[in-house]
């Protein structure tokens, strides 16, 4: 999971390799507050597979690529 | 994956604490100190913790990461807080300043050109939305190689 400085970087980086999946860093940032907030709160539970996938859902994160295991 | 107890999430919650306090992963000593338990029962709930993916250790039982916390230095710096940390990746790299809810500065390189991406981070959003970010791994994936994920 890793920032580039544009798509073409992407490409280049890839070298004939299917890509894996492009997402806006502002999405990147979305997600992350979605998925870390509560990292570090003293009563934390564990996130369901189910309360991950939703995360990702709202975010346009959709389709097989994205299906949590 | 593994259930985790409420034991467990003790030590889980001790474990990420020390982390925050010390600026380094904590040791099993470390994380003993301030539960009441001893080292060896630290360790046996960091591998249940482990398996329940909740943290992640390193081949010799060792704190490898703490989500989104880095236990070694990686390409992935990020200041916050007043300290500088590693995130895991670019990903993670965000997670630091939501996790301690504060804007951050997050250092990076492309990986394809090797210059450096410099990204500050305030309200939890970066202030330069340019750079993209690939995600190699399917989700389904994430967790059969979270080192290379």
């Amino acid at each position: 999971m890793l920032v580039f400085r544009s798509e073409d970087h992407v490409d280049r980086w890839l070298a004939g390799r299917p890509r894996g999946a492009i997402v806006p860093i502002t999405t990147v940032a979305e997600l992350a507050e979605a998925w870390w907030w509560d990292r570090l709160d003293p009563d934390w539970r564990p996130h369901t597979r189910e309360q991950n996938q939703t995360i990702l859902d709202r975010l346009g994160l959709t389709g097989e690529f994205w299906q949590l295991g | 994956m593994v259930a985790v107890t409420p034991d467990d999430l003790v030590i889980r919650n001790a474990t990420y604490r020390r982390f925050m306090e010390l600026g380094r992963a904590p040791t099993p000593g470390d994380v003993a100190a301030v539960t009441g338990q001893g080292a060896e029962a630290v360790s046996e709930a960091w591998h249940r913790l482990h398996d329940a993916h909740a943290l992640v250790l390193d081949d010799d039982g060792g704190n490898r990461m703490a989500n989104p916390f880095s236990a070694v230095e990686t390409p992935h710096r990020v200041q916050a807080a007043g300290r500088t940390w590693y995130a895991n990746c670019g990903w993670d790299a965000f997670g630091i300043g939501v996790a301690l809810r504060t804007d951050s500065t997050i250092r990076t390189t492309c990986p394809d050109c090797a210059e450096s991406i410099e990204l500050e981070v305030r309200g939890y959003r970066p202030t330069d939305p340019s750079p993209v970010f690939h995600v190699l791994v399917p989700a389904h994936d994430w967790w059969s190689d979270i080192g290379f994920t």
